[in-house]
């Protein structure tokens, strides 16, 4: 696997972002991460938490984004996911949607991009909440 | 026209491949270099998943591991595909047993990802390896 500094983004000639899709229902990763390919991203696919932290965690791998569901099968859930690269990766930046109510105090601590993306959610609310943080990380 | 007459010409559509792996790291190192291959390169990290996407989309080719994480499931999907008769092909993959009389292309792990893009674009007839 090589690094996302290697690939530059045809629109802007910028180093490609790379995301990281942390899904349990196939058909949804599946689009997601289709969608963002096609706008350019460099995508990874994880099933669960656990599988995300192992990619997270692979010296070949840089991850820009983490873009995580809340419920999700396995021992984990997003929001432990969240904490876990709060803690143990803080340059990268997690987006969390979730399909239920929940507390978006929660999601506000956890989240740099806001509260959490409820879901059904647009494939194109993705890509403007992914731009919305690059745009935040600019400034400062 | 005879069958010797007829020549077979590279396609030019992406075909599209699933990757069923049940080692995340894996199947993401397999699925970034089919990609780099231009390749359309679908996951799925378990039988159940690959069931699903095969039922919503169609799949020219299917790059299999037969040690997922629940046992058998990856032997079960085999029969299953066969007893489809669908179009999709299928390349096998495991680390432990050798399935000697699978007809199907068999890859033993640990294996180089390029050779198995190399295999999959035999396969599928896909003239386009990653510029160097």
């Amino acid at each position: 696997m090589s690094t996302s500094s290697t690939h530059l983004s045809a629109e802007a000639n910028t180093p490609l972002q790379t995301i990281l899709v942390v899904e349990d229902e196939v058909l949804i990763r599946l689009v997601i991460a289709e969608y963002l390919r096609e706008c350019g991203y460099r995508v990874h696919e994880a099933v669960s938490a656990e599988e995300a932290i192992l990619i997270l965690q692979a010296p070949e791998v840089s991850v820009d984004i983490v873009f995580s569901d809340v419920e999700m099968s396995g021992e984990m859930d997003g929001f432990e996911l969240a904490r876990w690269v709060r803690a143990n990766m803080p340059e990268t930046q997690v987006i969390l949607t979730s399909g239920a109510e929940r507390s978006a105090d929660i999601a506000g601590t956890l989240c740099e991009a806001g509260p959490l993306l409820k879901k059904p959610y647009h494939t194109q609310e993705v890509v403007d909440r992914i731009k919305q943080l690059k745009a935040k990380a600019k400034r400062f | 026209m005879s069958a010797a007459s007829v020549t077979v010409l590279p396609r030019r559509t992406p075909p599209s491949i699933l990757v069923v792996e049940g080692d995340v790291r894996i199947r993401c190192r397999v699925s970034d270099e089919l990609r780099a291959w231009g390749f359309k390169v679908l996951e799925a990290g378990s039988a159940s998943e690959a069931l699903t996407v095969l039922d919503a989309v169609p799949v020219d080719l299917l790059f299999l591991a037969l040690d997922l994480p629940v046992a058998g499931s990856g032997w079960d999907m085999v029969r299953h595909i066969r007893e489809r008769r669908t179009p999709t092909k299928m390349i096998l993959t495991c680390g432990e047993t050798d399935p000697l009389d699978s007809p199907e292309p068999f890859v033993r792990k640990p294996y180089r990802v390029a050779e198995v893009a190399e295999l999959v674009a035999r396969t599928l007839n896909w003239h386009n390896p990653p510029q160097a």
